[in-house]
């Protein structure tokens, strides 16, 4: 035995920065969320360009997802790692340049984001800038983590620290690859990927951020707060490494479901749903290790709201990683895609799998940081009956909405027609139900303010100054093995003994390069082929470039959100080419820069949009929406009509396209002359038809040239506002 | 299931106090696995009609079930469009169909805005109730027209045909200029 011992004290100050992060961005992500959830219910509540739904949905999700649940995490991160290893975090001030770094993101993000600067990728929104600092902050994170791995105190990596290695460098992973494009401005940008890569490379993040972002480190949190407010063992060591790895293997290949039936090929859509079926166990896994853990110690969850909060968050992600892959399946997705059933499947696992471990976390942590006891055990039991009767009614009604609006579009009479042919009708049968969402979102809401009361109550309570623990704990000499029986048995007996795995946690280089290898090697089984393979997406010769003009327009199309409402993917079923027109395919978004394909049907969708309405139909609909669709939830969007287009970045725009393969030819030198050529045109035909006069140096021309070329090219019809000449 | 009796702690396993124990995974989840496992391989030698088919197929097989089921009607006839014209129940039903889905672009008074003017002597796809009936239904793309065929009924398509000719000579305050061709009243007759 050695009897030198190290003294230190783990750095507490970092985790309750994070913690009153977590709990201010909570609060913020939650009423943006609320705002947008009113604003479906009645337009009105979309106040002017920056606060409307199309640039307010992002915001919601991002600040929930990385300034809420992201804060969170690094709150029990920094807290459980220091802890697990015995040992410091390796640097403070690299602590302090995470938070304030991550922070100072997000406060970008609350401004871009309402200012219309995104790269429509979801969850993927903040334009370049953002991208190179979060790449930047996340890089030094991983450095203070790995080098509080380094000078550990504690051999072997527990299981927690293996969810959170695996997070750390897959979610660095699927950031840098799905971002890489190239700067056309200071706040501008276009996906290196088109049209079937970029969307396929988009879910491959968008799924893996689900995954790596709210998933593997939220059970990192688990497998240590649950235990130790539990104050009992953990279930089972084999079940810990059999659903870690399998976890972390399957899950990367599941992105494809989010594009079931759309143009992306076939294989890719099979891979993604059988993938996502294969992920039950693994992550059941999860769930059985956490509520396996509670036996012999259920009856502290009647007075204990922090067990309360983990059992609720446990059971929530038993429930929806039950119902992910049942949506994988394509029979099931093709009811399920662009209805609010997936906004009701994500918000089980926001609302209750990262909202409830967060509170447990924090109603745990709070007497320990402040170092007082809890202001009031009675408040934070009612934030959890508030909340969960809050996920009750958001769910429920958000389920039979998605349901209810699914079943509408496909449904036939017997004549073989659609039943409900205008879409608005579907709509508005949603109505009531978008009222008990606002209603269930508002207690949820409740319960959170209640939550953050008390946990500043708590704080007011803190000593004068904080004690610091000082920790003794001996320093990692060389390893000597333990006296261990030897194995009996033959390769079957050592490959179930697990002393191999043993051997990994204490090699913390060979561990996390074999997770990398794991993430890697399994997203080439589909990048490779997807990137490689020309049949993928057979090119269709009639599929022309975006006119300088409509590519403007298209960027307005962005900025405003529309994609957040609209799809621009029509499946191959009956009821959708009924409705939209033929089926989309892969070869007309070639030259999609980010694609637009959209996930979401809150309006219908636009892929054959071009040349259906005049261009004065469009003007009047993006005044004042109401005025052509009585019942239409629509924001209105009166700026576009006097807010000058801005002609000087329109080169620019094309070159960076240009440079990306787009085939632009003559528009390289005069982009500019040729989009005054178009809006000219357009600009002349809308007054011609009895609309403003004067609309030829206004916003809404570009976004006019944009949507009557939508879909036309494979058709035969010419959309009224295309130059003579050619596109 | 494990029984708590089988919970033995794993020895030199205890991270800041937590331990773990060596409990077998349960049966029941490993047996879940196996068969998610098993599925990959099944669906992959599914029979087409049932599983693994390429969208492309599934589509066309729904479009030739359904094209099976419902042979195409014949085409309306001069004949058969011409009895809802001036018939009040017909004109009426039509009204309500108008008002919903035409005023956004001919004005609830028919004077147009967006479209033409639907009230005075001048069309620009044919002024017979069978020319009309088919610029309602198939719609003109070219000019924004959407083909109104899809959107509603049969039964709607001769209602809405025969407001829009009640509509002619209202007169409307501050209509549309005139487009297309000159056609006489007597023309708008069958």
């Amino acid at each position: 035995m050695e009897a030198r011992l190290d003294s230190f004290s783990y750095d507490d100050a970092i985790v309750r920065k994070f913690l009153f992060a977590t709990l201010l961005w909570g609060v913020v992500g939650m009423l943006v969320g609320l705002l947008i959830a009113l604003q479906l219910a009645n337009p009105a509540f979309n106040l002017g360009q920056y606060l409307s739904f199309g640039r307010l949905r992002p915001l919601h999700t991002n600040a929930v997802i990385f300034a809420f649940a992201g804060n969170a995490v690094f709150t029990g991160i920094y807290y459980s790692t220091q802890r697990l290893l015995k040992a410091r975090m390796f640097s403070d001030a690299l602590s302090r340049f995470h938070f304030w770094g991550w922070q100072a993101i997000i406060v970008a993000a609350a401004i871009t984001l309402p200012l219309g600067y995104t790269q429509a990728k979801e969850y993927a929104e903040l334009e370049w800038p953002i991208d190179i600092a979060i790449a930047v902050v996340w890089v030094v994170f991983a450095i203070n983590f790995f080098g509080t791995i380094a000078k550990r105190r504690e051999r072997h990596l527990y299981v927690a620290i293996w969810f959170y290695i695996a997070s750390i460098i897959t979610v660095a992973v699927l950031h840098i690859f799905n971002n890489l494009s190239i700067p056309a401005g200071p706040l501008k940008s276009y996906s290196i990927y088109a049209g079937v890569q970029d969307a396929f490379m988009q879910w491959w993040y968008g799924h893996n951020a689900v995954a790596f972002f709210l998933t593997t480190p939220f059970l990192g949190l688990m497998y240590y707060f649950m235990p130790k407010a539990a104050e009992r063992p953990v279930f089972s060591y084999k079940l810990s490494i059999l659903h870690f790895w399998t976890l972390v293997f399957l899950y990367i290949w599941a992105g494809p479901h989010h594009l079931h039936y759309t143009a992306l090929p076939d294989w890719a859509s099979t891979l993604g749903m059988l993938f996502s079926v294969m992920l039950i166990a693994p992550s059941w896994g999860g769930m059985i290790n956490g509520l396996l853990t509670l036996r012999g110690a259920w009856q502290k969850v009647v007075d204990e709201p922090v067990l309360k909060f983990f059992v609720l968050a446990v059971t929530a992600y038993g429930m929806s990683t039950f119902e992910g892959p049942m949506l994988s399946i394509k029979s099931v997705n093709s009811l399920a895609h662009y209805t609010d059933w997936i906004i009701a499947h994500v918000h089980t696992g926001a609302l209750g799998w990262n909202g409830f471990m967060t509170a447990g976390m924090i109603y745990w942590l709070a007497p320990r940081l402040f170092q007082t006891s809890l202001y009031s055990k009675k408040l934070a039991e009612w934030h959890f009956w508030v909340a969960t009767l809050g996920i009750l009614l958001y769910v429920t009604s958000i389920y039979s909405a998605g349901i209810t609006q699914g079943l509408m579009w496909r449904a036939f009479d017997e004549t073989g027609r659609l039943q409900f042919p205008d879409f608005i009708e579907t709509t508005m049968r949603l109505m009531p139900m978008y009222w008990v969402r606002v209603a269930g979102g508002t207690l949820y809401l409740s319960g959170m303010i209640v939550f953050v009361y008390n946990i500043v109550m708590t704080w007011a309570g803190r000593p004068k100054t904080y004690d610091v623990f000082v920790v003794q704990a001996a320093p990692l000499g060389t390893y000597v093995p333990p006296q261990a029986a030897p194995v009996v048995g033959g390769a079957w007996a050592r490959f179930t003994g697990l002393l191999w795995h043993r051997t990994w946690e204490r090699l913390p280089l060979t561990f996390s390069v074999l997770v990398a290898v794991a993430v890697i090697v399994a997203s080439l089984f589909e990048i490779l082929p997807t990137f490689l393979i020309k049949s993928n997406v057979p090119t269709i010769a009639s599929v022309k470039p975006y006119t300088p003009l409509e590519l403007v327009g298209r960027d307005l199309y962005i900025r405003e959100g529309c994609f957040n409402c609209h799809s621009q993917m029509i499946r191959p079923f009956r009821h959708e080419t009924e409705r939209y027109g033929e089926y989309s395919k892969p070869g007309e978004s070639i030259y999609d820069h980010p694609f637009l394909w959209g996930s979401r049907r809150i309006g219908p969708d636009l892929a054959r949009e071009g040349g259906k309405y005049p261009a004065l139909w469009h003007v009047r609909h993006m005044q004042d929406p109401r005025s052509i669709t009585a019942k239409s939830i629509m924001p209105p969007y009166p700026h576009l009509l006097t807010q000058d287009l801005d002609f000087a970045t329109i080169q620019k725009r094309v070159d960076v396209m240009a440079m990306l393969g787009v085939p632009y030819g003559d528009a390289i030198n005069k982009a500019e002359s040729m989009a005054h050529a178009q809006a000219d045109l357009i600009a002349a035909d809308i007054e011609k038809a009895g609309g403003p006069a004067g609309l030829k140096d206004k916003e809404i021309t570009a976004l006019v040239a944009y949507l009557e070329r939508l879909g036309v090219d494979i058709r035969a019809v010419k959309p009224v506002t295309t130059p003579p000449g050619g596109n | 299931m494990t029984r708590a009796g089988d919970d033995r702690p794993m020895m030199d396993h205890e991270y800041d106090g937590i331990q773990e124990y060596d409990n077998p995974m349960p049966r029941w989840w490993l047996l879940l696995f196996a068969v998610t496992i098993v599925f990959v391989p099944v669906y992959y030698l599914l029979p087409s009609d049932i599983g693994n088919i390429t969208k492309a197929d599934m589509y066309t097989q729904e479009i030739a079930a359904f094209n099976a089921a419902h042979p195409e009607a014949p085409k309306m006839t001069a004949e058969q469009v011409g009895v809802f014209v001036g018939k009040a129940d017909a004109i009426a039903d039509g009204k309500v169909v108008f008002m919903a889905n035409c005023v956004a672009c001919h004005r609830a008074d028919g004077g147009g805005q967006i479209g033409p003017n639907l009230t005075d002597d001048f069309w620009i796809h044919g002024a017979t109730p069978l020319a009309i009936h088919t610029t309602i239904t198939e719609g003109v793309l070219a000019k924004g027209m959407p083909p109104w065929g899809k959107m509603l009924k049969p039964e709607q398509i001769n209602s809405v045909m025969a407001y829009v000719i009640s509509l002619h000579g209202s007169h409307p305050t501050n209509p549309k200029e005139p487009q297309g061709i000159l056609a006489t009243a007597e023309a708008a007759k069958p």
